[in-house]
């Protein structure tokens, strides 16, 4: 009996590392590790999302420099939060998480006003790709690693979002904005060090 | 009331102290990022004022706590306060999620820490008052 448990959680820390794995973008071995938290339903993510994370993936994160993770942290006030976040992480499953993301905040106003969450993202995916998400986001599996992000957030004591933290040679810095030029300027200091 | 006096300059001499310590601790663009998500201030400017104010906090805690030119530093609080107390309300009537940056990160603006810089303001604004009843300019004060 000990060992189906412990085989259970082993199963399900591979899979939850597996899921940020697939909500991440540049390697993993990268000097600089920045933890996203944030809510598809928010206004200021959806402004962090537009302004700051793309510029950051292209220049830092593509670049073998920073290592970017994506985690859900939808906020029980918003009624479709929740929605959102398990339809992204079923997305990240074939592949298309940045995509999914991308339309969501995009159409944040629309789809949170009428609650069309699966429209809005299968309009960006094929046919057999909305299939596959559709009947993903109904395993428990999906809801349980948005739980586990939750979960993650709680624990990194995160109050608001969205929230950035960064942690570099074993030191973390919640980042208190969303301007990019500053950002950059302290991810280059911290890279100079 | 000369005890009342020294108590209240001592405290809000430690109150700025304590901010500019905790602000010293992380790095300046951390700051700098808190000033601009207030969206008030231009970059540059955000960054200069990254850079120089927790040592204004400093040289005011220091100041205060040791009654020093106290007319000029207690007016000189009031002013940083009234300041930061406008800047927050701002921020919390526009619905603006953001780190109010008051003691380090992690501090979001809300209720309670407008009660607090407003507790603080108010307690500045009547030291300001006493010390200049009192007239002291730059000698030690005595109070």
């Amino acid at each position: 009996m000990r060992k189906i448990v412990a085989g259970l959680v082993m199963s399900l820390a591979v899979l939850g590392a597996w899921g940020a794995e697939m909500r991440s973008r540049g390697v993993s071995t990268a000097p600089i590790l920045i933890d996203v938290y944030s809510d598809f339903q928010c206004p200021a993510c959806k402004v962090l999302h537009e302004n700051t994370l793309g510029q950051l993936a292209y220049d830092y994160a593509d670049k073998g420099k920073v290592y970017l993770v994506h985690h859900e942290f939808p906020l029980p006030m918003h009624a479709h939060a929740m929605e959102a976040a398990c339809y992204a992480c079923a997305a990240s499953r074939v592949g298309k998480y940045q995509q999914v993301s991308d339309v969501l905040f995009h159409s944040q106003e629309i789809w949170a006003a009428n609650g069309k969450v699966d429209e809005t993202v299968c309009s960006i995916l094929t046919p057999g790709e909305a299939k596959k998400v559709r009947a993903l986001v109904k395993d428990p599996a999906i809801a349980a690693e948005v739980q586990k992000d939750i979960q993650a957030g709680k624990t990194a004591q995160i109050n608001q979002t969205p929230t950035m933290i960064l942690t570099y040679r074993g030191k973390q810095y919640r980042i208190p904005g969303a301007n990019y030029d500053i950002l950059r300027r302290f991810i280059d200091q911290l890279l100079a060090n | 009331m000369r005890y009342f006096l020294i108590v209240l300059r001592v405290a809000l001499g430690v109150v700025f102290l304590y901010a500019a310590y905790m602000k010293l601790r992380e790095p300046w663009l951390m700051f700098a990022m808190s000033i601009d998500a207030y969206q008030i201030l231009p970059e540059w400017a955000a960054l200069t004022l990254g850079r120089i104010l927790p040592w204004l906090e400093l040289a005011l805690g220091l100041l205060l706590a040791t009654g020093f030119g106290l007319r000029y530093s207690a007016a000189s609080a009031s002013i940083m306060l009234a300041g930061f107390f406008a800047v927050m309300v701002r921020a919390y009537v526009m619905g603006m999620k953001i780190d109010c940056a008051c003691f380090g990160l992690g501090d979001v603006i809300g209720p309670r820490t407008l009660v607090r810089d407003g507790v603080l303001l108010v307690l500045s604004v009547g030291l300001t008052i006493l010390a200049m009843r009192n007239g002291r300019g730059f000698e030690t004060s005595q109070v």
